[in-house]
């Protein structure tokens, strides 16, 4: 069959993916992009970012209509439909993966399904439903991200042993869930399990959960695990797996005690593997780390000249908007423009209960690297906005270098910290002083105050606190 | 690798080669000395820090170096050196140099060097310059390092115009590399003027040696930015210089040569006590005076190179004995050129007894940043009127200069005449040992 020719192939239609080949297209390339799976999107729409959300956002009413007892609102205990619930967050999905498709046509990007195989560095085969199709490109842009990691060890074969993947599905509300792994995942689906009627056992192998965030930071998620959950246990191995009837019994080991367990369900939440395998890389020049992530330069360029990555699959912080970020840089290169990914501020955010996220510089990292910074902070509790629903454990911290007052990083926990993130992140990038933010009016009654008030704070003038001068 | 000038002490961050002991090809081991280095008076030797065989030598005798600059480059002791790693030019100045095309490529970057901001005014290491995304995007685009400039909004962020101004800059620069060198150095001095002296006689001549450089130039500091006033008097040292005589064998049996600048030194720190305006400095950056709560009091020493002012320490905690003993052991170190420079920071005031010599009253000049100092002439026998009887006194000439920023003539006045008395009356109680 006669090879299809195209300026560029991007294999992989997650966020970094589909967001290459539509810019891409936008600067006039003819684009082909191949995906797998039916559904356009990626891990990010199908089984990571959007339906996560969709369940939180679900489960936040019962907590919600918990709430409000003591304001004399009082509702009856819900019941929940799992079956609609399902459909409800399908419905999402299909909506923005149509919503995407119709993006691709409009812009003239083929989209191809099917498996995609580097012959070369210049041709790659299609495994479609209508058979196979070669595609002759100029340049590539691998975006093929990343899978939940599940350890062989726990990789049973039972379906009561899940990954994010399966978790995301809630085939039922078990009542008795294990979660393997304090990080962002295994706390984000922990608590829409905790909150739609699960108790939840968290294991986590390090002595903190959400290890990444500033301490303070993590804090209040801390404090609404102990109450959510029925138990978090820290410092915690798991050993071994075994069915056990319609369970799974579980070996743990804390301080050298063993203890073995049955549960309903375990959800395996212990990081994400890439998913290079069996991609016909081996014909190519492209080279891997250890841990099997494409090298890639800062023009996210691999070691074959022809051939980008993004995204997960190029390791570094498995995030969505990181890889948009770097499909936009990869497309620019192969434009012939100069553009790189460097000082690129990738903000992280955590949809716990509340939300923590941070931008730039965290204070533990200051330290790590003995940079010298002054944190001023803003405590919820001083905000009117907070009170009015009831949740004062907040706090919005700025990160500031001393001499020029520059803000170099922003951390936020509370209700709503991932929208709030977003100034911070512009603050960051635009070389914001703490002074720019204290000059500029924000909102009242809003959450966005808080970051104006803790930028006051730093100079010892804000309105709701009462600080020393200058944070020390 | 390379050996680089280390860190020589407080204050001290350069110097003039006046001896190599090595050469090129020559092995040495580690804290072999390799050079000699004439700094802020003193001279000192300079060790390796590490061993091996030498490559390359980057100084020669008479050169000022710096701290951190390069003296010589040592291979592997070993015949076979290690390869040699090419260093990779500095993006910036990469990026420089393509921007740049003339007609003499190696002025412009001479040139730049001097616009262009200190190595201090770049950005902290792992830190982005501050600009907003569409400055930096837009400066990778141009190939301009926007770590190299200072931006003009708050916080130092680089905005447009700074990015402008930048580059028109360099444009000028690149355009005329010449002109933006003479621009760029500071205000040239008139040239001086070479006399032919030879015209009118027969002469010699002899190198101006690095001391002598360095004393010119703090001479010519301190008589250009500080109003000097001396006070002139004289004190009766009749009767010290009998106390002198009638412990000076007790002294020398313990090792110490009692001396009048000995006497001086107590009488000073003790009148410093008194009049501490004496013993402080002008803070011109804080616009600050501050009070020194030591006292170290700086001795100019006559040596053949030139004039040496070591400093004794906490002169106000020591007896006549340590006082005597330390100035005899300092003055013969100076002599020698072995004080070291340590030895010569933190005067607090300075003494200058040129009595040894002869002479009568002088107009000694402030040795910056301190704001007084004090010279003594010959002691010789005068009429002196006392009551009716005009009597044979020994005299000692007292000139006390300083910054009349600082000091007021009526405190000189008040200090000058607390000086006096004390020298007319030095307690035997100080003396005895």
């Amino acid at each position: 069959m006669e090879p299809i020719k195209t300026d560029l192939v991007v294999l992989g239609a997650g966020p970094g993916g589909y967001a290459a080949a539509f810019y891409a297209a936008d600067l006039g390339q003819k684009v082909i992009l191949v995906e797998r799976e039916k559904r356009l999107g990626g891990v990010c729409l199908n089984r990571g970012c959007i339906p996560s959300k969709a369940l939180l956002h679900a489960a936040q009413t019962i907590t919600s209509a918990r709430e409000s007892e003591h304001r004399g609102i009082v509702f009856g205990p819900p019941t929940v439909d799992v079956g609609k619930l399902r459909t409800w967050k399908e419905s999402i999905l299909n909506r923005l993966a149509g919503g995407l498709e119709q993006l691709a046509k409009m812009r003239g990007v083929q989209v191809m399904q099917g498996r995609g195989y580097f012959e070369d560095s210049h041709t790659l085969r299609v495994e479609t439903d209508q058979g196979q199709q070669f595609v002759k490109y100029d340049h590539a842009i691998i975006a093929i991200g990343s899978k939940a990691a599940m350890p062989r060890d726990f990789d049973l074969g039972n379906p009561r042993v899940m990954t994010s993947t399966e978790a995301l599905e809630i085939e039922d509300i078990p009542e008795n869930l294990l979660v393997i792994g304090g990080g962002y995942i295994g706390m984000e689906l922990g608590t829409v399990y905790a909150t739609l009627g699960s108790k939840v056992v968290l294991i986590e192998a390090l002595d903190s959960i959400l290890a990444g965030a500033d301490p303070d930071l993590a804090r209040p998620i801390v404090a609404y695990a102990k109450k959510a959950f029925s138990e978090v246990r820290l410092k915690t191995r798991v050993g071994k797996m075994a069915t056990s009837g319609k369970q799974i019994k579980v070996e743990s080991e804390t301080d050298g005690q063993k203890k073995e367990e049955l549960y309903d369900r375990v959800l395996v939440a212990v990081g994400r593997a890439p998913n290079a395998d069996d991609l016909g890389l081996e014909n190519t020049k492209v080279s891997f780390d250890d841990k099997g992530f494409i090298h890639v330069d800062e023009k996210q360029q691999t070691t074959d000249p022809a051939i980008y990555a993004i995204g997960d699959i190029a390791g570094g912080v498995l995030l969505a908007h990181k890889a948009t970020k770097e499909g936009r840089i990869a497309v620019e290169v192969i434009a012939g423009e100069q553009s790189a990914f460097v000082d690129v501020i990738v903000p992280a955010v955590v949809f716990t209960d509340p939300e923590v996220a941070w931008c730039g510089l965290t204070e533990a990292e200051a330290k790590a690297k003995g940079i010298a910074v002054l944190v001023s902070k803003f405590p919820w509790a001083a905000s009117g906005r907070a009170l009015t629903f009831d949740r004062p454990e907040g706090m919005t911290k700025l990160i500031i270098e001393p001499d020029t007052e520059r803000i170099l990083g922003v951390g936020i926990v509370g209700q709503g910290a991932g929208e709030l993130i977003g100034e911070g992140v512009l603050a960051v990038e635009m070389g914001a002083t703490a002074k720019d933010l204290a000059l500029t009016v924000h909102p009242h009654p809003t959450l966005s105050e808080t970051l104006m008030e803790a930028a006051e704070a730093f100079y010892g003038h804000a309105t709701h606190t009462f600080a020393r001068k200058k944070a020390e | 690798m390379d050996l680089k000038l280390p860190h020589l002490g407080e204050g001290a961050d350069s110097g003039t080669v006046v001896n190599l002991f090595v050469k090129q090809g020559d092995t040495i081991a580690k804290d072999q000395a390799i050079l000699e280095l004439e700094n802020e008076k003193a001279v000192a030797t300079i060790p390796a820090t590490a061993p091996g065989t030498i490559t390359q030598i980057f100084v020669k005798a008479g050169d000022k170096i710096k701290v951190g600059q390069r003296i010589l480059s040592l291979g592997d002791a070993s015949p076979v050196g290690a390869p040699q790693v090419a260093q990779p030019e500095p993006a910036a100045r990469r990026n420089r140099e393509k921007l740049i095309q003339t007609p003499s490529p190696e002025q412009v970057p001479d040139a730049l060097e001097q616009e262009l901001p200190e190595p201090g005014a770049e950005g902290k290491p792992g830190m982005a310059p501050a600009a907003a995304p569409s400055i930096r995007k837009l400066a990778r685009e141009l190939g301009i390092d926007l770590t190299r400039m200072r931006g003009s909004a708050s916080g130092g962020r680089i905005v447009l115009e700074d990015l402008r101004a930048y580059i028109q800059k360099l444009q000028r620069l690149a355009a005329a590399p010449r002109a933006a060198s003479a621009a760029g150095a500071p205000v040239p001095k008139p040239a001086p003027e070479r006399i032919d002296f030879a015209q009118w006689g027969p002469i010699s001549k002899k190198p101006i040696s690095p001391l002598r450089e360095v004393i010119a130039r703090r001479m010519a500091e301190s008589w250009t930015t500080t109003p000097r006033v001396t006070q002139f008097d004289e004190a009766d040292i009749s009767a010290l210089m009998a106390l002198r005589k009638k412990y000076a064998a007790a002294y020398e049996s313990k090792g110490a040569r009692l001396t009048l600048t000995s006497f001086a030194l107590k009488v000073v720190a003790d009148a410093l006590k008194k009049h501490p305006i004496f013993n402080a400095s002008l803070d011109e950056v804080a616009h600050e005076i501050v009070f020194k709560e030591y006292y170290h009091l700086g001795i100019a020493v006559d040596t053949d190179a030139g004039l040496i002012v070591p400093v004794i320490r906490d002169v106000d905690k020591k007896d006549l004995v340590e006082l005597s003993r330390e100035l005899e052991d300092l003055v013969g170190k100076a002599r020698q050129r072995k004080v070291s420079v340590e030895e010569m920071k933190g005067g607090s005031f300075t003494i200058s007894n040129q009595g040894g010599i002869g002479g009568g009253h002088f107009t000694p000049i402030v040795n910056k940043p301190q704001v007084a100092i004090l010279g003594l002439g010959r002691g010789v026998m005068k009429a002196v009127v006392r009551g009716t009887q005009i009597e044979p006194r020994l005299m000692l000439p007292i000139a006390i200069s300083y910054d009349h920023r600082v000091i007021d003539g009526a405190a000189a006045a008040r200090f000058t005449v607390d000086l006096v008395q004390a020298f007319e009356n030095f307690k035997e109680d100080d003396v005895k040992i």
